[in-house]
């Protein structure tokens, strides 16, 4: 007979699941629903599971079947909230609504901090910096000298090692950051603000009903 | 309860206030809405799921409305705003054009071409169209699929089509209607209606132009490879009577351009002469070194470029343009080379300033000309990141001149391309 897998696929969320997470992040019930088809597009494309595994994650970010990424593993191991090796719909949600527009500041600014800690010691350490300059440089086939990735961290540490004690803590960072708002570009994503019109087939399946007023039946 | 009016007020989903109803037909209704949060006027289409069952066409067709509509963003295209759902009712939220009357067609007729309140052009309806109410006698020849009076024969006849020419015979079609007060095609029957279409059997009064009749007879020709093109309506006398290419519109794709100042830059408003202050010779040296930009530093370099990091290829489909390279010259050097590529490409400087540059190219695209804003920051002393942005002209025709202009003209500066790491197994 061979091995089944037990897991259930995983079925269109029910209304209290969706008004759930949408109490409590940027998105609203639609927004979750649409956020839902691609999900379930991602997480079915290795293993028709509903579950979000590594190499899925990778498939959807680079679009083929690419090799070990540290910066990809970096964010998928923080959607990883259970650190299960695996993400669930629910994870998927919070953790991308860090990345919505109307995120707060503070919580782009500490995802960010987590996001460098690769560690995670609580620090951004300088040989974590390097870790992933030479990391970038041999995924781009490209080479520096030694000493030049030397110079680029010396400038770095300089102003964000506030302390000079060769790592870079949470207030730290807060004032790099607002130094150097750049940094912070790769945390919103404005897809999600039109995240309905960009995966539109929720809206055959939506079970959501209006709490608040009966407006929508009069119409 | 509206303390102001006494009334209950309609709010839908915490986020639109509800208004009069616009228009409807058997499967929609359009309301007028209002943004609470922003207070801006929209439209919301609502369309009953229970009349969708059994009806996999019209289910297609609202998935087509919505993922043609998502796609484009013009001046001269309703916007689609936002989707919603509940259990029982679909809402499909878009721009409100003031003074429009709300039709729900497929195709390119008078009733689907609204002017706002400055008199522009706006192209309303992809593909909810095709859900009139026939109860409503309101002159026009409607079948369930909508009117066969705008189609093109090609389209009628069921077999494959070009898209753009069909569209073409339905501007003949809407110019005509509009010149003389009637359709071209008229009978009885939606068969007779067909038969004088195949044969472009029609007569113009006589109030119309000599020059109106040539364009619409090049129009209104039955074989889609003998009809006129858009190029070819552009070069048409009488269309050409009048005519104000509109002004290019600008869709900002990056933020390169949000905080530079080009006032009193260095080219003194497009006026290249080609003796800027740096030596523009090909080879990247350059007399003169300015002082750098303030440079990138790790987490800039590391956020920027790697394409781990880059969460928006979750949600695109369709390829970017290159925006970002890693040049193994100085930033002052990688100006200079810029300029002389731009000179080559036939782009002329309209702004400068230190470590950015502005050009335009010389020919009318799509949108009027192309523009473009590249940054240029310094690494370390010999390396160098180049960010590139689009300022003005059609995105797709951008994507093409990068890959096959901008790209091998600067083969001989580039390190890597942001994205290409995509490509390195």
């Amino acid at each position: 007979m061979g091995c089944m897998n037990s897991k259930s696929v995983r079925k269109f969320p029910a209304r209290e699941d969706s008004l759930d997470l949408a109490a409590e992040t940027a998105f609203t019930v639609n927004e979750v629903e649409a956020l839902f088809v691609l999900f379930r597009s991602i997480s079915n494309s290795i293993v028709n599971d509903g579950l979000l595994s590594k190499e899925e994650f990778q498939l959807a970010i680079f679009k083929n079947k690419k090799k070990d990424n540290i910066f990809a593993n970096r964010i998928f191991d923080l959607f990883d909230v259970k650190k299960l090796g695996v993400v669930d719909f629910e994870d998927f949600v919070r953790s991308l609504n860090v990345f919505h527009p109307n995120a707060s500041l503070k919580d782009k600014i500490a995802f960010s901090f987590r996001l460098y800690d690769l560690h995670n010691t609580g620090f951004i350490e300088r040989p974590e910096v390097k870790e992933m300059l030479i990391a970038l440089l041999f995924e781009s086939d490209m080479k520096l000298a030694d000493d030049v990735i030397e110079t680029i961290l010396d400038k770095t540490f300089v102003e964000a090692d506030l302390k000079q004690d060769g790592k870079i803590d949470t207030e730290e960072w807060e004032t790099f950051v607002k130094r150097n708002p750049s940094v912070l570009k790769i945390m919103t994503l404005p897809y999600l603000r039109d995240i309905t019109i960009s995966f539109p087939s929720f809206i055959f399946n939506s079970t959501n009903v209006e709490r608040v007023d009966e407006t929508s039946t009069r119409l | 309860m509206d303390r102001r009016t006494g009334s209950t007020r309609n709010i839908l989903f915490n986020k639109y206030e509800i208004g009069k109803l616009l228009g409807q037909g058997n499967f929609a209704k359009v309301y007028h809405g209002r943004n609470l949060s922003t207070n801006e006027s929209v439209a919301i289409k609502v369309i009953k799921k229970e009349r969708l069952q059994q009806k996999e066409r019209l289910v297609k067709q609202i998935k087509r409305e919505v993922s043609v509509m998502s796609l484009v963003r013009h001046p001269h295209i309703v916007e689609l705003k936002e989707v919603m759902a509940n259990k029982a009712k679909i809402f499909l939220v878009v721009e409100y054009v003031k003074g429009a009357a709300a039709s729900p067609t497929a195709i390119l007729k008078p009733e689907n071409l609204l002017l706002d309140e400055n008199e522009d052009l706006k192209v309303s309806d992809f593909g909810l169209s095709a859900l009139p109410d026939q109860r409503r006698s309101d002159g026009m020849l409607l079948t369930p699929c909508g009117t066969p009076a705008y189609v093109a024969p090609e389209v009628l006849k069921k077999k494959g089509y070009d898209g753009s020419k069909a569209d073409i015979w339905s501007c003949g079609v809407i110019l005509f209607a509009l010149l003389s007060g009637y359709l071209p095609f008229q009978g009885e029957n939606v068969m007779r209606i067909y038969s004088k279409s195949f044969r472009a059997d029609y007569a113009f009064p006589e109030w119309i132009s000599p020059g109106a009749k040539n364009l619409i007879s090049n129009l209104l020709v039955v074989d889609p490879q003998k009809r006129y093109s858009i190029p070819d309506i552009m070069k048409d006398p009488w269309f050409q009577i009048g005519f104000m290419r509109p002004i290019a519109f600008s869709m900002k794709e990056s933020a390169v351009e949000d905080n530079i100042d080009f006032s009193g830059d260095d080219v003194s408003n497009g006026s290249d002469d080609g003796n800027s202050s740096s030596s523009n010779n090909d080879d990247g040296e350059l007399t003169g070194a300015k002082p750098a930009r303030p440079s990138y530093n790790a987490f800039e370099i590391i956020s920027s470029l790697s394409n781990g990091f880059d969460l928006r290829n979750l949600f695109e489909t369709r390829k970017r343009s290159p925006s970002m390279f890693i040049s193994k010259f100085s930033a002052s050097a990688v100006m200079a080379k810029l300029e002389g590529v731009a000179k080559k490409l036939n782009f002329r400087v309209t702004g400068k300033k230190e470590f950015v540059v502005r050009m335009q190219g010389a020919t009318e695209g799509r949108k009027g000309k192309l523009a473009m804003t590249v940054e240029v920051f310094e690494v370390a002393p010999e390396v160098a990141v180049v960010e590139f942005a689009k300022s003005a002209g059609d995105t797709l025709e951008y994507i093409k001149f990068c890959e096959d202009q901008v790209r091998p003209s600067l083969k001989d500066i580039v390190w890597s391309w942001q994205g290409d790491a995509n490509c390195h197994q």
